[in-house]
C-alpha cells in the first residue's frame, strides 16, 4: 500500500499537480488526487515524512529535471512541479523538526540592494524548495546588514545572492566583504547568479560558485552536499 | 488619449517565448489556458500612463551628447547616433505597478508559475506601449520631414544605466506614474524609458544599429 502511495506521489509530482484539481501536463491522472492529498494519505498510513521525500518528492523532481534537459519539459512544467514539492515540504516541515530530521539544507537567498528584479529568485527559490531544501527568502532590494543578520541567525549552510545589473552587482562583493568582517563568511557557501554577473565575476568577489539558473543551482547544491 | 487607450493586442506566442517555449515546443493544455485566461483578464490590471519630449541637440563629441538644460548623454555609441540626428525624442512609460503588485503577491504565496506568466505578460504590454509611442514619434517626426531611428534605453550597451537619470531631467524629472530608485531602476519594473534620435532622411539614422558590428554576438540584448 505505501508503495503505491508514493508512485503515485511521484507520478503526480512529475505531472506537477500540487491537488486533485489540476490538470497536469497531459491531463492523465485528471480527477485523482494531486501531491498535497496523496502526502496527507502517505502519512495517516504512517509512511515517514523521510520516505515521502526521498523516494517519492526527490525522484519525482529528478525525473522533471531529466525531462526539462530533454526539451520534453519547460519551465512552466517545472515550475508547476516545484511548487507543488515546495507545497507537499511546507506540510512535511513541522513532523520533520519534531523529528530532528534535517533537510538538505537551508538555502538564504536575496536580490542584493539597489535591485528589485524578483522573478528570477522566485524561480530558483521554488526550485530549490522542490529539491528539497529549506529557502528563506530574505527579499528584493536587501541591504547588506540584513543579510548578515539572517546568516548569524538562520545559519543557513548556503546564501544566494541575485544582481541583474552591472550597477547592483557591486553590492555583492559588499555583502561579502560584510560576511568576512562578521566571522560568518566561513560559515555560509554564497552563490551568485543574475544577468549582470558570470563565473569569472563571482572568482573575483570570492564567491563559491555562479550559477547561470536554477538547475544549475540544484547540481552545485548537491555538487556541496556530496563533497 | 487613445495612445494609451486602445487595447494592446497581446501576441500568445511571444508570452509563451518569453516563458521558456522556443519556436516548435509545444505548450502544454496547462500552461496554455493560464496564459489565454490571463491575457483575457490582464487589463484590468494595467493603468498605464507616459511622457515624451523633443529636444534639439547643442552637441556632439567622442563619448558625449549635449542636448542643454543639463541633460548630457554619456556613451560613445549613443553619440555616434546622435552626430547624425538634429533633435532627440526622449520618453518613459508605464503599465502601471498592479500587475507586478499581484505577481509579487502570487510568488509570496508560492504560486511562482503564475506569477511568471503575469510578469511576461507585463513585459509584454510595456514593449508593445513602447513601439505604439515610437510609432507616434515617428509619426510626428514624418510630418516635419524628418526620419527616426530605432530605441535605445539607458543600459543598453555602453549606456550606462545610471544615466536614467538624464532621460528623466530630459523629462522635467515629472514622469507621471514612474520614480526612479537610488539605482536609477524605474518603478513599477514594467516601464521601458529611453530617446529616439530625429534627423534629415539620407543620414542613416533609421539603420543605425550598433550591433551589427559588435563582437558580443551572445550579448541578450543584440538587435538584429
Amino acid at each position: 500500500m505505501s508503495e503505491e502511495i508514493l508512485e503515485k506521489l511521484k507520478e503526480n509530482v512529475i505531472q506537477g499537480r500540487k491537488t486533485g484539481d489540476d490538470m497536469g501536463v497531459d491531463e492523465s491522472l485528471s480527477g485523482t488526487p494531486g501531491v498535497l492529498e496523496l502526502t496527507e494519505s502517505a502519512l495517516s498510513e504512517d509512511i515517514s515524512p523521510e520516505s515521502i521525500i526521498t523516494k517519492a518528492l526527490t525522484p519525482g523532481m529528478e525525473i522533471v529535471g531529466e525531462k526539462y534537459s530533454k526539451k520534453e519539459y519547460f519551465i512552466p512544467d517545472m515550475l508547476a512541479s516545484a511548487e507543488a514539492v515546495g507545497a507537499a515540504m511546507d506540510v512535511l516541515k513541522p513532523l520533520l523538526e519534531k523529528s530532528n530530521v534535517e533537510t538538505k539544507g537551508k538555502f538564504a537567498i536575496a536580490t542584493v540592494k539597489g535591485d528589485i528584479h524578483d522573478i528570477g529568485k522566485n524561480i530558483v527559490a521554488i526550485l530549490l524548495k522542490g529539491a528539497a531544501y529549506e529557502v528563506i527568502d530574505i527579499g528584493i532590494d536587501v541591504p547588506e546588514d540584513k543579510i548578515v543578520d539572517v546568516v548569524r541567525q538562520e545559519k543557513p549552510g548556503y546564501l544566494g545572492l541575485s544582481a541583474m545589473l552591472t550597477t547592483t552587482m557591486t553590492e555583492m562583493k559588499t555583502i561579502i566583504e560584510t560576511l568576512k568582517e562578521n566571522n560568518l563568511r566561513d560559515k555560509v557557501k554564497v552563490f551568485i547568479g543574475g544577468a549582470a554577473v558570470s563565473e569569472e565575476y563571482a572568482r573575483q568577489i570570492g564567491a563559491d560558485a555562479f550559477c547561470a539558473d536554477g538547475f544549475e543551482a540544484i547540481k552545485t547544491l548537491d555538487n556541496f552536499q556530496a563533497t | 488619449m487613445t495612445l494609451l487607450n486602445d487595447p494592446i493586442q497581446i501576441d500568445k506566442d511571444k508570452i509563451f517565448n518569453r516563458i521558456g517555449y522556443d519556436g516548435d515546443s509545444v505548450p502544454s493544455s496547462r500552461t496554455a489556458s493560464l496564459v489565454e485566461d490571463y491575457i483575457d483578464n490582464y487589463y484590468d490590471l494595467i493603468a498605464p500612463s507616459y511622457s515624451h519630449t523633443v529636444k534639439t541637440i547643442k552637441s556632439v563629441n567622442q563619448n558625449r551628447v549635449d542636448v542643454g538644460d543639463s541633460v548630457i548623454l554619456e556613451s560613445y555609441k549613443v553619440a555616434r547616433l546622435m552626430e547624425r540626428c538634429e533633435k532627440v525624442a526622449f520618453f518613459a512609460l508605464t503599465i502601471g505597478g498592479y500587475l507586478e503588485e499581484l505577481a509579487t503577491h502570487l510568488a509570496d504565496k508560492g504560486l511562482v508559475l503564475q506569477a511568471t506568466v503575469l510578469d511576461a505578460i507585463g513585459s509584454g504590454t510595456a514593449e508593445k506601449l513602447a513601439a505604439r509611442i515610437e510609432q507616434n514619434i515617428r509619426e510626428e517626426a514624418g510630418r516635419d520631414s524628418m526620419v527616426v531611428s530605432r530605441r535605445f534605453s539607458p543600459g543598453y550597451c555602453d549606456w550606462n544605466v545610471s544615466q536614467q537619470e538624464m532621460v528623466f531631467r530630459a523629462l522635467g524629472n515629472n514622469v507621471p506614474g514612474i520614480t526612479l530608485n537610488e539605482s536609477m531602476l524605474m518603478v513599477p519594473q514594467k516601464s521601458v524609458s529611453g530617446i529616439i534620435g530625429i534627423g534629415r532622411p539620407g543620414n542613416d539614422i533609421e539603420q543605425y544599429n550598433p550591433c551589427i558590428t559588435c563582437l558580443e554576438k551572445d550579448c541578450p540584448g543584440r538587435r538584429r
